[in-house]
């Protein structure tokens, strides 16, 4: 912290001192790659990354963070690693080494919020040397904002079918801004998914688009949400008795009934209301067969539980009874991290589909109910244990994921990679900026995003084809990364000061967070020492970059 | 990605074991088992090519015209090479390839929106659902195309706009079987400037401007250094995969692919014959490619929705028309010239037809009802119409038909069993089409 306070002080005091004066232009190029340079080379100035803890205030109170917490995440990270290391003893696969710390680093940030981190954190966190630097980094990256914003994209992802931008931005950017304030206040993820049920507001008011998207049917509605909330298939039996499962027709149509009711309103062009009515029944299709309300548990409101029925189901779903919410959350926050479900398909649980550690899946499910559905503390033991911290590396044959031996290589989404691109490029925030001046939904942006197409996004598959692939070598985003013109780090890399292994150096901090091995840094210096002029200097620091940009340590998160 | 289980068709070890567990537990109680699981091998030398049409054409313009009755319009009928059927007057070329065609003039479906009609027709879907169908030429291509080919397996040339993407994507199947576009998109005139022909090339296929061939190389040399650490110590499914696309896309940018799209190796008296627009050009490139192996060619005609008309229909169709006729009656003879056309199927239709009455703009509305889309060539009985609509044009009066159909027939003409089952992202199996082919279409 010092030496940032340090830098930043140094920051101003140059600023100050020449504004004040007239300056050339020579200066001001000087100034401009001072400023790079620092933004480079100085400790901690997140400010974006991390917040001040103090801001939020979680009103996630059943468990205050006390000692009893503490101790209680303890036990659940030490029960995971035992369980698992016993899976492997079975198996006779023996686990990868720990990961290093650049290894660590790199991949918590992408996992927990959306981008990988700025070289000066990288130097900063190598370089520290205190024992628990790895959890108050985790803490540190569960509280800032950034992890807010990535938890909504994630979320709206798994909610709106893909390209719902097109021509509807203002409702996806109300779904985005709803999910963000949940996630950064750290509702308990019952009240989540409750009030969401209930939603009524559109445009930036709030996530009516998750029902409007799917035309209010209440098939659509249905499967929906059984699937994303509850990790339930029943929209196979929407037409048929499920095939894998024991869900009857009629069960499929009871839940959908809790959807029958409701009706859109637009009181003015883009405002649009959902008014919850006491009319409106579903039928079994072909027959006339009315269905009443069923919860999935076979259950049936009772019969002084008034109120409209998407109410009495979002009440059911924040209740104890409701016992398919918790593992199918548990389950989505342990694929988050480690790529792979303890049940996969992620949204497929049931008895008929138990997955690879259904002990460790019970249990995580009831420490998950007993912290008060609190999500961030569940991706904050899961991100603790020792299995999140192994290294990707492996000698031999890689075991099958569902070990958990070593760390899935993971492909990134559309959203990470844009942003893992820009941060490691220095792309100014106001640049990034657009719609409604977020950055989340710049043209650029949108724009890389829609070409990369990544519909259902699995980081256990490398979804990208021939057309994504191009655009990633070819196209405008890595292009301009890598073209000294426009690119922030190349830049910055230009200060007179900096010798040549320091900046290919910095070339691997800024894309992999980590160092160069010495074979690396002798032979990328020597590519850029064959030119022989500053100018071919510049462009070859380029080359470099490309390369590293579109390589698979880059492209991947491992 | 590398799935270790072939010895199960191609299916993940757990697909299997739910397949197995159903099979034997219950059949009969699951209408939506799969009929065939047998994974798919590549169909040597089939080609498709769709021709869509954005907008939807007016069906009693082009193919199904009404002479004698007042929704008949302005434009006459003309005889063609085969007797008894007749088109419109402004398609001449393709009247004297008339053998080849089978109008299909009953087609009835339910979706009268542009977003809606497209994600029908292209997908063989209701729109609205959970599951993202892949459009057609995902599908088709994923069954007919080599993984390891060089060029894509499906390109879409000069692509309309995305009324609803959906309906112009890969789906379930993810972005691997997303088409490569060539040229078109916004901004882009359908008929270019004075003597030129349209230009057309595929998004990202060559170096930015700023970057050498020399340097390109030298890139390349680093980024090969850089793989092979890093797969090294980390050689799992997505790290090969990732490897292995990357390769595909730089062999693709530096090999003989390249000039497959470059129509100015052509003559120009070819280019000419093609016409000078994008959809001219286009069926060109088709052409090109499909010279070259590649399995499914998407070409559309018009910028924006150019066959939306709902204003002055005449002269829209008429200008539509002539581009059609160049284009797509061209491109059937140089298939032909070259033996090819035989082992091409091609699917002409827009997302729905237009209304047969006239309205007061002298334009013609979105019709569903009873409208016609034409199928040609690889597999297809050529030289004839099938089903009939009422001398009105407003309904259909004989061999009513709908999207499924039309999509099955089309994939059992290009060697596709249309019944076999993929299984989606979400475990469920999907036939590829659902629909029965329509025999007395089929060669």
């Amino acid at each position: 912290m010092e030496t940032s306070c340090c830098c930043r002080s140094a920051r101003r005091a140059l600023l100050g001192i020449y504004t004040l004066q007239r300056i050339g232009n020579r200066w001001r190029c000087l100034l401009f790659t001072l400023c790079l340079f620092f933004s480079v080379f100085s400790g901690n100035i997140e400010a974006e990354d991390i917040a001040k803890t103090s801001e939020i205030e979680s009103p996630n109170t059943d468990v205050q963070d006390t000692d009893a917490r503490s101790a209680l995440r303890a036990e659940m990270i030490a029960r995971i690693d035992d369980v698992l290391a016993e899976h492997w003893r079975q198996a006779k696969t023996p686990p990868s080494p720990p990961a290093d710390d650049s290894e660590f680093l790199r991949r918590a940030y992408l996992d927990l919020t959306g981008a990988i981190p700025k070289v000066s954190r990288v130097r900063a966190f190598l370089a520290d040397k205190h024992p628990r630097k790895r959890q108050a980094l985790l803490d540190a990256l569960l509280r800032s904002p950034a992890y807010a914003t990535h938890m909504a994209t994630l979320w709206r992802n798994i909610m709106l079918p893909a390209g719902m931008e097109n021509g509807n931005i203002q409702g996806v950017l109300g779904v985005q801004n709803w999910l963000r304030r949940q996630f950064a206040a750290n509702l308990r993820y019952d009240r989540l998914v409750s009030d969401l049920l209930v939603a009524t507001g559109g445009d930036d008011a709030g996530p009516s688009l998750f029902y409007t998207a799917l035309e209010l049917k209440p098939e659509e509605l249905a499967a929906n949400t059984a699937r994303i909330f509850l990790g339930l298939q029943i929209q196979c039996a929407q037409c048929h008795d499920h095939p894998f499962d024991h869900w009857k027709q009629h069960d499929f149509w009871g839940y959908a009934a809790f959807f029958a009711q409701l009706e859109q309103t637009q009181s003015s062009p883009g405002n649009t209301r959902l008014v919850d009515l006491e009319s409106g029944e579903v039928t079994i299709p072909e027959t006339d067969t009315v269905v009443a309300p069923q919860f999935p548990d076979g259950q049936s409101p009772l019969e002084d539980e008034g109120g409209p029925r998407r109410t009495q189901l979002s009440l059911w779903m924040a209740s104890r009874e409701n016992h398919y919410l918790p593992p199918a959350a548990v389950n989505r926050a342990w694929k988050q991290l480690f790529g792979w479900g303890l049940v996969e398909p992620v949204d497929d649980l049931g008895k008929h589909n138990p997955g690879s550690h259904p002990e460790l899946l019970e249990e995580l499910s009831v420490y998950f109910v007993r912290s008060g559905f609190d999500y961030q503390e569940l991706l904050r033991t899961l991100a603790n244990t020792k299995a999140y911290q192994l290294s990707s590396r492996y000698d031999g044959e890689r075991p099958p994921p569902e070990l958990f031996a070593t760390m899935m290589i993971k492909s990134l989404s559309a959203e990470q990679l844009y942003d893992s691109v820009a941060r490691a490029t220095l792309t100014p925030r106001n640049i990034a900026a657009g719609m409604g001046n977020s950055p989340a939904f710049s043209p650029q942006r949108q724009a890389f995003v829609t070409q990369m197409q990544l519909r259902n996004w699995n980081p256990a598959e490398f979804q990208a084809g021939m057309p994504q692939v191009l655009m990633l070598l070819n196209g405008q985003t890595v292009n301009a990364a890598s073209l000294p013109e426009t690119s922030g780090l190349l830049k910055a890399l230009e200060a007179p000061w900096l010798s040549e292994p320091q900046r290919v150096e910095t070339l691997f901090l800024a894309a992999y967070a980590r160092f160069p091995t010495d074979e690396e840094r002798q032979r990328f210096v020597g590519y850029i020492a064959e030119s022989d002029n500053a100018k071919s200097r510049r462009r070859a620091r380029g080359d470099v970059f490309w390369a590293l940009l579109t390589s698979a340590e880059f492209v991947l998160n491992h | 990605m590398n799935n270790p289980s072939n010895v199960f068709g191609g299916l993940s070890r757990r697909q299997w074991l739910r397949r197995m567990s159903v099979g034997v537990l219950g059949a009969s109680a699951c209408p939506w088992l799969p009929a065939l699981a047998a994974a798919a091998q590549p169909k040597p030398g089939k080609h498709c090519v769709l021709l869509w049409m954005p907008g939807g054409p007016a069906q009693t313009d082009t193919f199904d015209m009404k002479p004698n009755h007042a929704n008949g319009g302005e434009f006459k009928e003309a005889a063609t090479s085969v007797p008894g059927l007749r088109f419109s007057e402004h398609l001449p070329q393709l009247a004297q390839q008339a053998e080849h065609l089978a109008l299909i003039r009953s087609l009835s479906t339910k979706e009268g929106d542009h977003g809606r009609g497209s994600y029908l027709m292209r997908t063989g879907r209701q729109p609205g659902g959970p599951v993202r169908f892949p459009t057609l030429g995902s599908i088709v291509s994923k069954e007919l195309g080599d993984s390891e080919a060089r060029l894509p397996n499906y390109i879409s040339i000069n692509p309309g706009p995305a009324v609803n993407a959906a309906a112009f994507g890969p789906g379930y199947l993810g972005p691997r079987y997303a088409p490569a576009t060539v040229g078109g998109g916004a901004g882009q005139n359908a008929v270019p400037a004075a003597d030129g022909f349209a230009e057309l090339g595929v998004d990202n296929l060559t170096l930015p401007k700023n970057v050498s061939a020399e340097q390109h190389q030298k890139r390349l040399e680093m980024w090969r250094s850089l793989q092979s650490r890093f797969l090294a110590s980390r050689s799992s499914g997505n790290s090969r995969a990732q490897n292995t696309m990357f390769r595909r896309a730089v062999r693709m940018m530096h090999d003989d692919a390249v000039a497959a799209f470059d129509l100015s190796q052509e003559p120009d008296a070819v280019r000419e014959a093609y016409g000078r627009g994008t959809f001219g050009q286009g069926c060109l490139m088709a052409r090109r490619l499909i010279e070259r192996g590649a399995p499914f060619v998407e070409v559309s005609l018009g910028t924006g929705l150019g066959w939306d008309t709902h204003l002055n229909n005449f002269p829209a169709v008429k200008s539509l028309s002539a581009q059609l006729d160049a284009g797509w009656a061209t491109l059937m003879r140089e298939l032909a010239d070259r033996g090819l056309l035989e082992s091409t199927t091609i699917l002409w239709m827009g997302e729905f037809g237009r209304t047969p009455t006239i309205n007061g703009n002298a334009g013609r509305d979105h019709f569903p009802a009873a409208w016609t889309c034409v199928l040609a060539g690889g597999g297809i009985a050529g030289g004839q119409a099938f089903g009939r609509t009422s001398d009105d044009g407003s309904a259909v009066e004989d061999g009513k038909v709908d999207e499924g159909s039309v999509l099955a027939t089309f994939c059992r003409a290009a060697g596709i069993d249309p019944a076999v089952e993929i299984i989606s992202s979400i475990g469920r199996p999907f036939p590829i089409m659902e629909g029965e082919p329509i025999a007395d279409l089929l060669a």
